[in-house]
This record gives C-alpha cells, sequence and structure tokens, in this order.
C-alpha cells in the first residue's frame, strides 16, 4: 500500500484553521456580532479551500495514504500524531468542508450569542476533520469525543421544541456508542501483540484471530453505528435534529452520521475484515429494517424536520447495505451515498430552517402555498426532496443504484426490498413537498420576504454540488475506487 | 442537447422575463428538429445502427455508459418528439400566455423534450432509465404546474409515485439482467443469439416481466392506469406532449426497442397482449360516460396505448410503431383542438362547450373531426392505415380473441369520438347555463394565429401520413432484423372495421346527433354500468383505500408507534433505569460537561490500568 509522507503538513493546517478561527474568535469581543462572523466565514472558507486543494492534489493513480504527518507523543503507550488520507477520508473532507461553509454562511442572521456558537461550530468541525484523517485509534477516539460534546450545549442552547430532552438524549445515546468503541479499541490493541495505537501498524502487523475479529467488530459496528443511525439505535436522531438549530442539523446530519459509517469502516472494516465478513448478513438485515422502516415512519410524521430524520434514518440504512456487501461496488456507493447524502440533508435542512426562521413553524399542516410565498425557498426544498428520491442527474441517485446493484448480487431479498421502498420514498417525500410549497399560500405568511441573494449563497453552492457530482458521478467514483481495491485487495 | 441547456438557462436566469425564455426554449427545440431531419435524411438509407459511446461512470466491476443509438427506430421517434414538442411550444405561446409561470412552464417543457429526445437515443438500458426517471420528474413538474391547485398538485404527485411503483419494476429487472449479461447495450439485448446463449428461458421471461412493469406504469396501462386522467390538470398543451409523443410513448417506444428480447418469451408476449387488451376496453368504456373534455381524450389514449401494446405483444413490430407514429399526430391534434375550446369558452364540460356555441369556431371544429376521424380509424386518415395493420397482424398470428377484442374495441372508441363531436356541434338549448367554471382568456391576436396554424399542420400531417406507410416500413426495415411475419393485406378487413365504424358513428348520430336527441348514451340507461364506468371501475378507489388504510393507517401508524413506545421507549427506560440515573441526569443538565469529564477521565484510568495489565 502506498504510504507517502507529506512535504508540507496540509492536514494539520486544516485542523490549525479550525484552531485559528476558533482562537480568533474567542479574541472578539462578543458584541461585535459582524466580525464575528466574517471571520468563521473566513476561516471555514479556508477550510474549504484547503479540502478542495487536497481532493485535487490527491495522486490517484497511487492510492493508499498520502499527505501523512507522524509525530510520536507517548512512545511507551505507542500514541502518535498520525495523520494521512486515502480515498474514503477525501470525500468526506470535503464533505465537511462545503456543509461547515455553507452551515457558517446560513447563520449569518443569528443574533443569540453570537461568539459563543460560532466557537462551538469550530470546535465541533475541527474533531470532525481531525476524526477523518487521524490515523491512529487514540486520536480517532479523541476527535470522535471532541465532536460530540460541544452538540449538547448547541442543542440545549440554541435549540427549539423539547431542546432539553433532545440534546440530553443525543448525548446518551452517543456517550453509550463511546462506551462500546474505547473497550473495542483497547481490546484490539491489548491482542495486537505490539504496544501501538497506530492504525497501520495493527493492519500490517499480524493479523487478530477471528475470534477477536468479530467481538471488536461487534463492538465498534454497535458503538459506531449508533452514531450513523443504523436501526434500531436511531430513535435520538430524529429527536435531536429537531432540537436542534439550522447549522447544528445540517452539520449533524450532513457530517457527524458520516463519521459513525466512517468509524465502522476505518476502524471496523480495516482492522477487524473476518468480523466484517462474519456480521455482514447482520449488517444488512438491519441496514434494510432501517430503509424501510424509515420511509414507513416518515410517512406519518406531521414535523417537518421529523420527515428529514426519518428520511435520514432511511438514507442511511443505503450506506449499511452498501457496506454489508463485502464487494468494492457495494462499498465504493456506500462511501459515495455517505457524501450525496450529507450534501442532500444540508440542502434540506437549511431550507427548513430558512422556511422555520420566518413562519416559526415547523408543523406540515400549518404551512402552504410556500412555492407562492418565497420561491426561492421553495424551489431548494423541492431539489433537495427530488434528491432525496434519487432523481437521475442529481448526486444521491448515483449512490442507491450502484448499492442496489451490488446487493442484489449478494443478497436478493433485501435488495428487493430496498428497491421497493423507493417507491413508498417518493411518495413520503412529495407528499411534504405539495403539503408545504403547492396549494394556496396561507395568509398570515403571505408577506414574508424570499430567501435574499445572500442567504441563497449556501444553498446555491450546495445545489450545485449536488448537480456537479450528479452529472460527473466519474469524480468522486475514481477517487473512493482508489482505496477500495486496496481494502479489498488486501 | 440544446432544451437542456435552454433549461439551465431559464430556471436560472430568465424565468422572469416570459418573452425571451420562450424565444430561447422554441429556438432549442427548433434546432432539435432541424437536427432531427437532417438526421433521418441523412441516414434515410443506412444499413447498419450506429453506435457512439463512452463511459459515463466506472466503479469496479460496473460501468455506466452514456452514448448515442442512431438506427431507424431511434431516428423515427427521435423526429416524431422533436416535431410534436416544437409545435406543442409554439402553441403555447398563446395558450399560456399571461400566466404568471410562463417561464418556468417553458423552462420544464425544455427539460421534458430533452429528456425524451435523450430516452429515444439512449445506447444503454441504464442510460434509457436515468432518461427515463427524469421524463417522470418532468411531467411531475408540469401535470401539477398550476400547484395552488390541490387536484393539479395532487395528480402530479399521483403521476410520479404511481410511474414510480412501476419503476420498481423495471428497476429490478434491469438489475437482474445486469447481472446475468453483464451488459444492458441495447443492441447485444435485443440479438436473440447473445442473449439466448447467456439466458435460461426463465430468466428471459422474468427479466421481461419485470421491465414491463415500467412500461405498465409509463404508458398507463391496467392496472396502474389511473394516474392518467387525473393528470389532465396540467395546462393543455402539456397533455398533448404527455400523450402524445413523450411520456407515455416511452414506455411502448422501450418495448418496441426491446421487442428483440421481449419477442424471447411468448409468456412476456402473452401477458403483454393481455394486458393491452384489457387497458383498451376498460379505458374505452370509461371515455364512453366521460363529459370533460380531455377526460375522454385521456381515456382513449390510455386505450390507444393498449391497443399499440396489443400489436406489439401479438408480434408485429411495425404495426405497433405505426401506430404510435399516427397517434402521436392525431392526439397531439386532438388535445390542442380541445385546448382551443377550454381556452375559448373556459370550462371542460363539453355539453357546457356545446351549448356555448363551440361549432361557431370553424377551423378548430374541422380539424377535430378529422382527429376523432383518424382515431375511429376512418379511411383515408392515418389511423385507419396503422389500425387496420395491427387487426390484421392479430389476425394473421392467431389470436382470435385479441382481434375480436380489438374490433370491439375500435367500435367504441369511434362511438365515443362521435358522441363527443355531435354534443358540441348539436347542442340542446333547452337546459340551463352554468357559470363559467374560469374566465375565459383572450390570447390576443398573434396568440391565436400560434395556436390555429399548430392546428393546421397536425391536422394536415394526420391526414398525410397515412400514405407514407410503405417508405416508413421499408425505413424501418433496413437494418431490424424481422422477427415477426408481416401482417398479410386482408380485402374485406377495412371493409369489416370502417362498416363497424360507420355503425357506431351512426349510433352516436342516433343518440346525440339527430335533432330532439336526448343525447343519453345508452351506457346511462343502466346505472349500475354507467357507474362502475365513470367511478373508472372503481379502481381509484381501490388504491385510495389501500393508502389509507394500509399503508399510512396500518404500516406506517404502527411503525410510528412502535417507534415511539416500543424501541424509543425500551431503549429510554433501559438506559435510565439500568443505570440508576433517572432522576439525576435532570438536575445534572448544567453540569453535563462534568459528567462527561468524569466519565472520559474514568474511561482514560481504565484504559490505563488495562493497558498497564496487558502490556
Amino acid at each position: 500500500m502506498a504510504y507517502q509522507l507529506a512535504e508540507f503538513p496540509v492536514l494539520t493546517t486544516l485542523l490549525l484553521c479550525c484552531g485559528i478561527g476558533l482562537m480568533a474568535i474567542l479574541l472578539i469581543p462578543a458584541e461585535k456580532t459582524r466580525p464575528i462572523k466574517i471571520v468563521s466565514a473566513v476561516f471555514s472558507g479556508l477550510t474549504l479551500a484547503i479540502s478542495i486543494y487536497l481532493y485535487a492534489a490527491y495522486d490517484r493513480q497511487l492510492g493508499g495514504f498520502q499527505f501523512v504527518e507522524h509525530v510520536d507523543w507517548i512512545p511507551s503507550l505507542g500514541i502518535a500524531y498520525h495523520n494521512g488520507v486515502d480515498g474514503f477520508a477525501l470525500p468526506m473532507l470535503l464533505l465537511t468542508g462545503i456543509v461547515f461553509f455553507t452551515a457558517v454562511l446560513t447563520m449569518w442572521e443569528l443574533e443569540l450569542r453570537v461568539k459563543e456558537f460560532f466557537a462551538l461550530i469550530f470546535l465541533l468541525v475541527a474533531g470532525v476533520f481531525g476524526m477523518f484523517m487521524a490515523l491512529d485509534l487514540f486520536f480517532i477516539f479523541v476527535w470522535f469525543d471532541v465532536s460530540l460534546f460541544p452538540m449538547y450545549l448547541l442543542i440545549a442552547i440554541w435549540g427549539s421544541t423539547r431542546k432539553e430532552y433532545g440534546a440530553m438524549k443525543l448525548t446518551l445515546y452517543l456517550l453509550a456508542g463511546s462506551a462500546l468503541i474505547l473497550p473495542a479499541i483497547v481490546y484490539l490493541v491489548a491482542h495486537s501483540g505490539s504496544m501501538t495505537f497506530d492504525l497501520i501498524t495493527l493492519m500490517q502487523g499480524q493479523r487478530f484471530t477471528p475470534g477477536q475479529q468479530r467481538l471488536a467488530f461487534l463492538l465498534l459496528y454497535i458503538g459506531f453505528g449508533i452514531l450513523a443511525a443504523v436501526f434500531p439505535f436511531h430513535t435520538w436522531s430524529p429527536v435531536g435534529h429537531v432540537a436542534a438549530p439550522t447549522a447544528v442539523s445540517m452539520i449533524h446530519a450532513g457530517v457527524l452520521m458520516k463519521i459513525g459509517a466512517f468509524g465502522i469502516l476505518r476502524v471496523g472494516i480495516f482492522l477487524c475484515p473476518e468480523g466484517w465478513h462474519y456480521w455482514a448478513p447482520l449488517m444488512a438485515t438491519l441496514a434494510v429494517c432501517g430503509i424501510v422502516y424509515g420511509v414507513f415512519v416518515g410517512l406519518s410524521q406531521t414535523d417537518l424536520k421529523y420527515v428529514i430524520g426519518y428520511s435520514s434514518v432511511s438514507h442511511m440504512g443505503i450506506v449499511g447495505l452498501g457496506l454489508s456487501t463485502v464487494t468494492v461496488d457495494g462499498v465504493n456507493g456506500a462511501v459515495f451515498q455517505m457524501f450525496a447524502h450529507g450534501i442532500m440533508t444540508a440542502l434540506f435542512f437549511s431550507s427548513v430552517g430558512y422556511v422555520y426562521d420566518r413562519t416559526h413553524t415547523k408543523t406540515i399542516a400549518d404551512l402552504g402555498g410556500l412555492g407562492r410565498i418565497m420561491p426561492r425557498a421553495a424551489s431548494f426544498f423541492i431539489i433537495a426532496a427530488l434528491a432525496g428520491i434519487g432523481v437521475p442527474c442529481l448526486a444521491s441517485f448515483w449512490g442507491e443504484l450502484v448499492v442496489f446493484i451490488a446487493c442484489v448480487r449478494t443478497y436478493p431479498v433485501a435488495g428487493v426490498l430496498a428497491i421497493a421502498a423507493l417507491a413508498v420514498g417518493a411518495l413520503f417525500m412529495l407528499r411534504v413537498v405539495q403539503k408545504t410549497c403547492y396549494g394556496p399560500p396561507v395568509e398570515k405568511f403571505a408577506n414574508l420576504p424570499d430567501v435574499s441573494l445572500t442567504m441563497a449563497v449556501p444553498r446555491v453552492i450546495l445545489v450545485s454540488v449536488i448537480v456537479l457530482f450528479g452529472l460527473f458521478p466519474g469524480l468522486l467514483f475514481d477517487m473512493i475506487h482508489t482505496a477500495t481495491i486496496q481494502l479489498l485487495a488486501g | 442537447m440544446l432544451p437542456l441547456i435552454a433549461f439551465g438557462v431559464i430556471m436560472v436566469a430568465t424565468r422572469s422575463r416570459h418573452q425571451l425564455s420562450a424565444g430561447i426554449a422554441i429556438g432549442a427545440a427548433g434546432g432539435s428538429l432541424l437536427a432531427a431531419i437532417f438526421l433521418l435524411a441523412w441516414h434515410w438509407h443506412m444499413d447498419q445502427s450506429l453506435v457512439f459511446q463512452t463511459v459515463w461512470m466506472a466503479s469496479g466491476r460496473m460501468a455506466v455508459p452514456i452514448g448515442i443509438l442512431l438506427d431507424p427506430l431511434s431516428l423515427l421517434m427521435f423526429t416524431v418528439v422533436a416535431t410534436i414538442s416544437f409545435l406543442v411550444q409554439i402553441y403555447s405561446l398563446g395558450y399560456m400566455a399571461g400566466d404568471p409561470g410562463f417561464g418556468r412552464y417553458y423552462g420544464c417543457l425544455s427539460l421534458f423534450a430533452w429528456a425524451m429526445l435523450s430516452l429515444t437515443l439512449s445506447s444503454s438500458l441504464v442510460q434509457l432509465y436515468i432518461f427515463w426517471e427524469l421524463v417522470g420528474l418532468a411531467s411531475y413538474l408540469l401535470i401539477g404546474f398550476w400547484f395552488e391547485k390541490f387536484s393539479a398538485s395532487e395528480a402530479g404527485k399521483k403521476a410520479f409515485v404511481m410511474t414510480r411503483t412501476g419503476d420498481v419494476a423495471f428497476l429490478l429487472g434491469l438489475v437482474l439482467l445486469w447481472l446475468q449479461l453483464g451488459t444492458l447495450d441495447i443492441p447485444v439485448l435485443t440479438d436473440p443469439a447473445a442473449v439466448g446463449a447467456r439466458l435460461s428461458p426463465g430468466m428471459i421471461t422474468l427479466g421481461g416481466l419485470l421491465i414491463f412493469g415500467g412500461i405498465i406504469g409509463k404508458s398507463a396501462q391496467f392496472p396502474l392506469l389511473t394516474w392518467l386522467p387525473d393528470a389532465m390538470e396540467g395546462p393543455t398543451p402539456v397533455s398533448a406532449l404527455l400523450h402524445s409523443a413523450t411520456m407515455v410513448a416511452a414506455g411502448v417506444y422501450l418495448f418496441a426497442r426491446l421487442f428483440g428480447f421481449f419477442s424471447l418469451s411468448p409468456t412476456t408476449m402473452g401477458v403483454c397482449l393481455a394486458i393491452g387488451t384489457i387497458s383498451m376496453l376498460m379505458a374505452s368504456t370509461m371515455a364512453m360516460v366521460a363529459r370533460d373534455i380531455k377526460q375522454v381524450w385521456a381515456f382513449s389514449t390510455i386505450s390507444q396505448l393498449g391497443f399499440m401494446l396489443m400489436g406489439l405483444g401479438g408480434g408485429s413490430l411495425f404495426a405497433g410503431v405505426f401506430h404510435l407514429t399516427t397517434h402521436a399526430g392525431f392526439k397531439a391534434l386532438l388535445f390542442l383542438c380541445a385546448g382551443v375550446l377550454i381556452h375559448h369558452f373556459g370550462t371542460n364540460d363539453m355539453f357546457s362547450i356545446g351549448r356555448r356555441g363551440g361549432r361557431r369556431l370553424k377551423t378548430v371544429m374541422v380539424c377535430l373531426i378529422v382527429g376523432a376521424g383518424a382515431l375511429s380509424g376512418l379511411p383515408p386518415l392515418s389511423g385507419f392505415f396503422s389500425k387496420e395493420l395491427i387487426l390484421g397482424s392479430l389476425l394473421d398470428t392467431g389470436h382470435p380473441i385479441a382481434f375480436l377484442a380489438g374490433l370491439i374495441g375500435a367500435f367504441l372508441t369511434t362511438y365515443y369520438s362521435f358522441r363527443l363531436i355531435f354534443i358540441i356541434l348539436f347542442p340542446r338549448k333547452d337546459e340551463a347555463e352554468p357559470a363559467a367554471d374560469h374566465p375565459a382568456a383572450n390570447a390576443g391576436e398573434f396568440g391565436e394565429r400560434a395556436m390555429l396554424g399548430v392546428l393546421g399542420v397536425l391536422a394536415s400531417v394526420t391526414v398525410v401520413l397515412g400514405f407514407v406507410e410503405a417508405p416508413l416500413h421499408r425505413f424501418l426495415f433496413q437494418t431490424l432484423a424481422t422477427h415477426a411475419p408481416e401482417a398479410g393485406f386482408h380485402e374485406w378487413l377495412p371493409m369489416l372495421a370502417g362498416g363497424l365504424a360507420l355503425i357506431a358513428i351512426c349510433q352516436a348520430w342516433f343518440e346525440f346527433g339527430r335533432k330532439k336527441a336526448p343525447q343519453i348514451g345508452w351506457v346511462e340507461r343502466f346505472p349500475a354500468l354507467a357507474d362502475l364506468f365513470a367511478q373508472r371501475w372503481y379502481l381509484d378507489r381501490f388504491y385510495r383505500l389501500f393508502l389509507d388504510r394500509f399503508i399510512y393507517g396500518t404500516v406506517s401508524r404502527l411503525f410510528t408507534a412502535n417507534d415511539r413506545k416500543v424501541i424509543d421507549g425500551a431503549l429510554d427506560t433501559l438506559g435510565l433505569s439500568t443505570i440508576g440515573l433517572g432522576r439525576i441526569m435532570q438536575r445534572l443538565h448544567a453540569a453535563m460537561i462534568q459528567y462527561r469529564l468524569m466519565a472520559m477521565f474514568a474511561a482514560v484510568v481504565g484504559l490505563v490500568i488495562f493497558i498497564g495489565w496487558g502490556g
């Protein structure tokens, strides 16, 4: 496997952008909200620029881990500051950059405790970036926790609708997840025969016995799976989404849920391929349950954000299904779907957030005629819904297609069920679109302003990304593929 | 590709500037039409089909190619689609004048045209599926165009979901074939030798049936036919486009495209024949009692599509394709005529149109009669030739029942078309005039002229098209190997069909046309039967009930209850009670960080101890 050291520590720079941004925000007095927002936008824009650079500069011929940085930290415990990216991590970094930047722009109109809000967001995203690039189990775990803990405050302070309950529930669930992950990591390290937390060394060192792999994989799968909203550990996610403020929902659904799936992939599958094979049927079953279950429960929701929350459960089921096939195509499709879903839900939540900010309601029955009142906002919402249905030429279509094909090959029954859920999925998305965007305008909202040009910027970025990767899926698939073949060949 | 660019430009930039948007869209459609005619002329004597292909997306063993397949079938369809969409766009200048969503309308029309044009040229089944979905998307947007009306948005949703249901089967069939064959290139799929060598007969049947499921949804065949009448909620030009050359025709086109594949499995062909027959008869009966002028044409579309599928299922490729072509012409004509009437009188009810003097619009009435005549298969109009061909081929290939059904269908078709015409031409004066549904719009002189001009063109096409049967036949079969015996000519067949049509006209005249006619059809004398037909054989009710009771009422509710109570409840209780944090947690809201740090600290201590032991 290729393993290329970085000449310049780009990855650390990326992290430093978050760190410096955080510092800068903390230094600015809390009353000066405008400079805070500008600083946030600049630094989040910088992270986006760096992740685009990384994506473009990665050598696809070579594959493997590139831009690697390695500094020993606690040699006696084998813990090192070790970063590197491959074809799995890069799309995730890009996703994080895009969602981060757009989320910051979406919150441009925030008034309440601006300083604290952006500071926490920066901390959260730093954890996410770190998690995606870390190659050391200890750091993976630390970053994982760093990205979780600001969530509680973000939801509890800036949220709405039963925010304390949502925040508490989310935190407890995720805490339970990390309570499973830590023992698994420790267990693996303890049985590795050498004292190291290093992912690469563990992979290349002696293999764990099948029994060890099965145990560790199961723990990791459930632990990370809670974050990826794997059925039946998904109930925290809709509740959390509903309670969270817009930008947090965007980052949460767009990126945090991907951390879960990425964790399964990076730690679980990389270290315990045997366990992966062993538990694959279980994964497929749970994934299909999630897909079918998500669309049906989504059908009967009355709150806009609950609907999107359950659609996320369903879409993340597709990711799980792809991973469970243990094939090149399945993994490719799963990672693609992670990316596509991230962008799509970010767009979803940002549209809903806009509507909520103006109308102060998320109850579907109270809304109507948005297409007339705020045509731009409605257009963004409809595009997101169409992407959710999996309309071709929008990004998520490709992820779904590839996963389904891989799945029918491996698990025919599961594949058929998942494809059949498509029709129900269409029904459930279009029902929401119809109830909110179509119909005669609701009178009390009739004079609300449409999305202004500045507020449209983040949404336009998201839409362009969806369309770009919908028209040219190869841009992403080629990248993912470099990592997948090495994973399955090794 | 031109219309796609037009779509992008209009949606992003010029949505608010109406004239400019229309200009761009029509320009793009005109460009496509020119390209189509050029290609058609260029390849008139082509001896083999041309394929240009490149890889769109590759992932492991899968590769999605994108390409263009030029052969007579795709060229013919391409030309038909380009022509109809061009004409419809011009027509819309008048029809949609003054609508606040004018720009959006042209944007969607362009998307529609692009998707359908690309569909016809697709070189592989995956690509076809992609555009198939896009066609569905565009029709969703257009049917629900007047989205403030509940019925319109409902109809759009219904159309999308129902066709999507069919597409589930299509996608499954596609995946199945992909896994079995390793490729979905249309030339390979239609090559009997290649398919036969790699697939078992059972597989072929299964794949064929699944793909046929998609066709049922798209072409609104039984049992997924109820979305089409509802789709009348869209603007009338859209209905014309939808019914003649694009959306529903896509299904029949797919069948024709894969004719070589379908014909390998007798079961599939049989099912196709049966479904076609059932839909045709069912829809004709529905049309007999409809009052809404557009509804009548909608039912007639279903029945004519069924007729095409009968022709194809009966084993004659040319008969089906030829009827598809002629039907595209005259159905567009009929809808656009109806559009003028509706536009002019502000109502969809044909009785009301008649009373307000529909007969005074001379040009429109002539066109309407020409169209209805073609629909009924009267000589020398285009429908006559294609209908005879289908009936003849059914007889030849030994499907007497289907042949009989075809005759009955033809009879019913003539009956309801002329019922409509007589109702408009000879209204009963003694009924009170209801108020107009919506105020009659005024399109302005230019708009009127555009609309009438298009009608004229389509009417003349309808008259002429029948006579190009022979050259078209030659053109189509230059490269396609014929799988089916071609229909023989039966001296007595035109006589029989013509006679039947005459009887039907007479009956319609007797009931609706003559002076003091009761204007009550024979069907309406049997209330039960009329009710059955008017309720669309209760299919709609059934779906509604199914959705309400089963999907929303049972599955969805149970799952939700399960989610709230069982899963969530259990995990909540489990979490809180076992750890014994129930009450403490509430007090710890604000102290959450400490708790968290404590947990992390404990974890780290545990880690160190554990490693200390391990190492």
